[in-house]
C-alpha cells in the first residue's frame, strides 16, 4: 500500500513540484521558529543566579571635576550612601551590571591538564559586598574579603560552576588552582571560590562561564562610576531623591542616575523579546497561508479526480480506504518536502552558523517535522472525507 | 477588451468564493506586513518633523580612528573640533551642534520620579530642524552663548511635570537639581528620530562639559542644513577635506581618521556597521532589506501559484473554446495576468486597510515611544509597486501553463499536464 502510494506520487513529481517546494519552505519556516523557540525556552529556564528585586543601579557622572579629586569624592559618596537609612549594602561595579546591554568577555585558561582547557566567558568586576547585594550563592570556597588585601600574592578570582566544569573537565575542584588570562604568565589568578551562576545578560542570554575579578576598596582605577545598591523592600521615589541629593552633596556636584534593576529587566525583555515575537507572528501568518493553500489545492484535486475515485469505489474500495489514500498521498508528498527540508536544516548544525548547540537544532527539527505532518494531515482531512463520500454511480455517469 | 477581461475576472472570483477568500487572505496579509515595515522605515528616515527637509540635511555624528595594529575607535565628535572646523564650512546654510545622544535626567513631581531624556543643543538646532511648537519659542543662539537656563519641553513632558501642556511657558522646572525656565513646548518627537529626539532640550552651555576642549573624539554631532539638495555632495566633499587635513593625534599609533557627512539613513546604518564605506552601509542595508522582502513574499506567491494552477485547469473548457476560435497564447497569457493583477489589487486595497489598522494599534500600544505611524503617499506608491510585482510573480507561471494547453485536450477536459 505504502510503496504503491510512493510510486504514485513519485510518478507525478513534476506535476506536484510546486506543492513540494511549498511544503519545503513551510518546513524551513517551522524550523526557524522552533529553533528560536527552543533556544529561548532553554535559556529562560536556566537559573538566573541572583535576586534583582530591591537592587538599584547607580550611574555617577563627575562632570568637570578634576581627575585627581574624583577618587576622594567617590570615597565620601560611598561612606555617605552606606550610612543613609534605607540602603542595605552597596558595591562598586563596571558597566556590565545586570540587564544593562553591556558585557565584558574574555578567555581564561587552566595551567594544568593535558591540553590546558580554556573557557570563554563574562568577566565581572566585583567588590567584597557584591555577593550580598546580588544574593549570589557560593558552591565552594569563599567570596572576596579582607584576606584578598594581602600584598605579594596572586590576585584572587571567583569562578562560576559552569567555568569550573569547563576548565577542569576531570571534575577536580578549582579551589586553590591558578588560571591565566590572555597575557599568559603575566596575568595569573588564584581561584578562591566557586559560585553559582550569575547571568547578568538576563533570562534570555545563553548560560556561559563567568569570572569575578576583585575590586579592592582602595582601587583608584577601575569601577569608579557604577554602583549596585541593595535597598530596603518598598523603597521608592523618596529614597531615590534623597540618594541623588546625598551624592551631589558628598561629592561636590556629581550628577547621578538611579535605575532600579526590575525596570532594567523589563526594558531588556521588551527589546529581546520583540524580534522573536515578530518572527513568530510572521511565521504563523505564513503557515496559515500554506495550510489554506494546501487545503484549496487538495479540494480542487478531489473534484478533478472524481471519476478515478469513482472507479475505485465501484471496484469495491471502502470509503475509509479512499480517505486513507488521499491522506496517504499528501503525507508522502510531505515526506518528500520534509526530506529536502531536513537537508537544508542540517546545514545549520554542520556549518555552525549561529554558534548554537546542536541539540537545540535537533529538537527544533523534530518539532518542525511533527508540526509539518500535523499541518498536512489537518489540511487533508476534509478533502479526504469529501473523496470518501463520492458515490460511484454518480461519479461515473459524469463522464 | 480590458473591461471584458475585468468582468470575466470578477465573475470567476465570485464563482468559488472560498478560493477567492484564500487568495485574498494571502495577498492582503503579505502586503500588510510589508507595508507596516515600510511605513515604519519611512517614519524613521523619511521627511517627517522635525527633519522635514531630509533631502537637505547631513549629519556628522561619528569619528573613526583606525589604529596601526588593526583596532579602531568609533565615537561621536568633540564640540571644540566641530565648532572650529564644521561650523565654519562655506557651503551650508546653517550648522547646528548638539549632544549626539540624550542624557538621562531626573525631575521630581511630589513623590513621583520623572525620568527624562534630556538633549543639549545650540540655538541653531531649532533653525536647522522644523520642530512643531505648540506654544512659546525656542532658545536663540545669544541665549545659548550666555548659558541661560532655559528649557524646551515636549508636550508629554509638560503634561507629566505640570499636569498640563498649555500655559507652561515661563514656569520653572527643576531637572537634576538645576532650575530651568520653560520657553517653549513642542509636539512629541519619536525615539526613532535618534538625532533630534529628546523629552527636554536645554542649551548646550548649561551642561557639565568643557566645550573649548579641541579633542577629536567627544560626545557631539553636527547637523548641517544645505541651501538646496544639490549642495549635498559638495558639503560631503568639504567635510571629507576637513577629515583629510586634520592631523592624526599620534601618527605612530593611528593610521587613518574617518569622518563623514551622512544622510539621515546613513547616520543610522553606520551605527551598526563600523566598517561601512563612504555610503555608510546604506547600499548593503537596502540590499538585505529587499532580499528579505523577496524571501518573505516567496511563500505566499508560491501558494497563490499553486491555487491559480489548480483553478485554471478547472477552466480548461473555456480555454479550449477560446483557443479553438483563434485566440493566441500571448492573448491568453495577457488575459490571465490581467485577472491575477486585478485579484492582487483587490488584495492590495484590503492590505492597505489592514496596515492602517495595524499601525493604529502600534500607536495606541505605545510600544515605540511617541510613535505616530501613518500611511502616506510614499507608502501608497510602495504598495502599488509591490502589488504589481506580486501579481506578475504569481500570475506568470499559471498563465504560461494555461497557454500551453492544447485546444483538443482542453475541450475534452483532459487536464493532465
Amino acid at each position: 500500500m505504502l510503496r504503491h502510494l510512493i510510486t504514485l506520487m513519485w510518478n507525478r513529481k513534476r506535476a506536484n513540484g510546486l506543492l513540494i517546494l511549498e511544503i519545503l519552505l513551510a518546513f524551513v519556516v517551522l524550523f526557524a521558529v522552533s529553533s528560536v523557540g527552543v533556544y529561548s525556552w532553554r535559556n529562560y529556564h536556566a537559573p538566573l543566579g541572583f535576586a534583582y528585586q530591591n537592587v538599584w543601579k547607580m550611574q555617577l557622572n563627575p562632570g568637570t571635576q578634576p581627575h585627581a579629586e574624583q577618587f576622594a569624592a567617590l570615597q565620601r559618596v560611598l561612606a555617605r550612601l552606606r550610612s543613609t537609612p534605607g540602603v542595605v549594602t552597596l558595591s562598586r561595579s563596571v558597566d556590565n551590571t545586570p540587564f544593562a546591554f553591556s558585557n565584558n568577555t574574555t578567555e581564561f585558561r587552566a595551567i594544568e591538564g593535558k591540553d590546558r582547557p580554556a573557557a570563554y566567558g563574562d568577566v565581572y568586576d566585583a567588590g567584597p559586598e557584591l555577593r550580598d547585594v546580588m544574593g549570589l550563592r557560593m558552591v565552594a570556597g569563599r567570596w572576596f574579603d579582607r584576606r584578598d588585601e594581602a600584598v605579594g600574592r596572586r590576585p584572587p578570582i571567583v569562578i562560576t560552576e559552569l567555568t569550573q566544569a569547563a576548565l577542569f573537565p576531570d571534575g577536580t575542584s578549582a579551589l586553590g588552582k591558578v588560571i591565566q588570562g590572555n597575557l599568559g604568565e603575566k596575568e595569573e589568578f588564584e581561584v578562591v571560590g566557586v559560585s553559582g551562576p550569575y547571568r547578568a545578560g538576563g533570562e534570555l542570554s545563553e548560560p556561559q562561564p563567568g569570572y569575578f575579578l576583585y575590586i579592592s576598596p582602595q582601587d583608584t582605577a577601575r569601577a569608579l562610576f557604577n554602583l549596585l545598591v541593595r535597598v530596603q523592600p518598598g523603597s521608592g521615589a523618596a529614597l531615590e531623591k534623597k540618594l541623588n541629593e546625598e551624592i551631589r552633596a558628598a561629592s561636590g556636584g556629581w550628577s547621578s542616575n538611579i535605575l532600579p534593576l526590575p525596570d532594567e529587566r523589563r526594558t531588556q525583555l521588551k527589546v529581546n523579546l520583540t524580534p522573536p515575537v515578530i518572527l513568530g507572528v510572521v511565521c504563523i501568518f505564513l503557515l496559515v497561508n500554506v495550510a489554506l493553500g494546501l487545503f484549496g489545492v487538495l479540494w480542487l484535486n478531489i473534484s478533478q479526480r472524481r471519476s478515478e475515485l469513482g472507479v475505485r469505489r465501484a471496484l469495491g474500495a471502502s470509503g475509509a480506504a479512499i480517505s486513507r489514500q488521499v491522506v496517504g498521498e499528501i503525507l508522502v508528498l510531505t515526506t518528500f518536502g520534509l526530506g529536502l527540508g531536513l537537508l537544508v536544516a542540517a546545514q545549520f548544525p554542520l556549518l555552525g552558523v549561529f554558534n548554537v548547540k546542536t541539540s537545540v537544532y535537533l529538537t527544533a527539527m523534530a518539532l518542525a517535522s511533527a508540526g509539518l505532518y500535523v499541518l498536512a494531515t489537518g489540511c487533508a482531512l476534509y478533502p479526504s472525507r469529501l473523496a470518501a463520500g463520492i458515490q460511484p454511480a454518480v461519479a461515473l455517469r459524469e463522464e | 477588451m480590458l473591461l471584458s477581461y475585468l468582468k470575466i475576472a470578477w465573475k470567476v472570483l465570485l464563482r468559488r468564493k472560498f478560493f477567492t477568500a484564500i487568495s485574498l487572505f494571502g495577498i492582503s496579509f503579505t502586503l500588510m506586513i510589508l507595508l507596516v515595515v515600510y511605513a515604519m522605515f519611512d517614519y524613521t528616515v523619511g521627511p517627517h518633523r522635525p527633519e522635514l527637509h531630509v533631502d537637505r540635511l547631513l549629519y556628522v555624528s561619528r569619528m573613526q580612528l583606525l589604529y596601526r595594529d588593526g583596532g579602531q575607535s568609533n565615537n561621536a565628535v568633540g564640540y571644540g573640533f566641530l565648532a572650529q572646523h564644521i561650523r565654519t564650512l562655506k557651503t551650508p546654510e546653517k550648522v547646528s551642534l548638539s549632544k549626539a545622544n540624550f542624557e538621562l535626567a531626573v525631575a521630581y513631581v511630589g513623590q513621583q520620579v520623572l525620568k527624562l531624556d534630556l538633549k543639549r543643543t545650540d540655538g541653531e538646532f531649532w533653525q536647522v530642524l522644523d520642530f512643531d511648537f505648540l506654544e512659546g519659542r525656542p532658545y536663540n543662539p545669544g541665549e545659548v552663548r550666555d548659558a541661560a537656563r532655559l528649557a524646551v519641553l515636549s508636550a508629554t513632558t509638560a503634561r507629566r511635570y505640570f499636569g498640563t501642556d498649555v500655559g507652561v511657558v515661563g514656569r520653572p522646572i527643576e531637572i537634576d537639581a538645576v532650575r530651568y525656565r520653560v520657553v517653549g513646548v513642542v509636539r512629541d518627537v519619536p525615539l526613532t528620530r535618534a538625532n533630534s529626539y529628546g523629552e527636554v532640550w536645554t542649551p548646550v552651555t548649561t551642561g557639565p562639559d568643557d566645550l573649548r576642549k579641541p579633542d577629536l573624539l567627544g560626545q557631539y554631532q553636527a547637523i548641517i542644513l544645505a541651501r538646496q539638495a544639490a549642495d549635498v555632495p559638495t558639503i560631503k566633499d568639504e567635510v571629507q577635506q576637513v577629515a583629510q587635513h586634520t592631523p592624526l593625534p599620534d601618527p605612530k599609533l593611528f593610521k587613518q581618521l574617518n569622518m563623514r557627512a551622512q544622510t539621515l539613513l546613513a547616520s543610522y546604518t553606520a551605527r551598526f556597521d563600523n566598517n561601512a564605506g563612504a555610503d555608510g552601509g546604506v547600499g548593503r542595508f537596502l540590499k538585505v532589506m529587499v532580499g528579505l522582502a523577496l524571501l518573505f513574499m516567496l511563500l505566499p506567491a508560491l501558494n497563490l501559484v499553486n491555487i491559480n494552477v489548480s483553478r485554471t485547469l478547472e477552466r480548461s473548457g473555456e480555454i479550449g473554446v477560446r483557443k479553438a476560435f483563434g485566440a493566441t497564447a500571448g492573448r491568453l497569457v495577457g488575459q490571465f495576468l490581467v485577472e491575477n493583477i486585478f485579484l492582487t489589487l483587490l488584495g492590495g486595497v484590503l492590505g492597505l486597510g489592514l496596515a492602517a489598522g495595524a499601525l493604529a494599534l502600534l500607536n495606541t500600544s505605545h510600544f515605540f515611544a511617541y510613535s505616530n505611524f501613518a500611511l502616506n503617499s510614499r507608502v501608497f506608491g510602495v504598495a502599488l509597486g509591490v502589488v504589481l510585482f506580486f501579481g506578475i510573480l504569481s500570475g506568470a507561471y499559471p498563465a504560461y501553463k494555461m497557454s500551453k494547453l492544447q485546444a483538443v485536450k482542453a475541450l475534452k477536459g483532459d487536464t493532465a499536464a
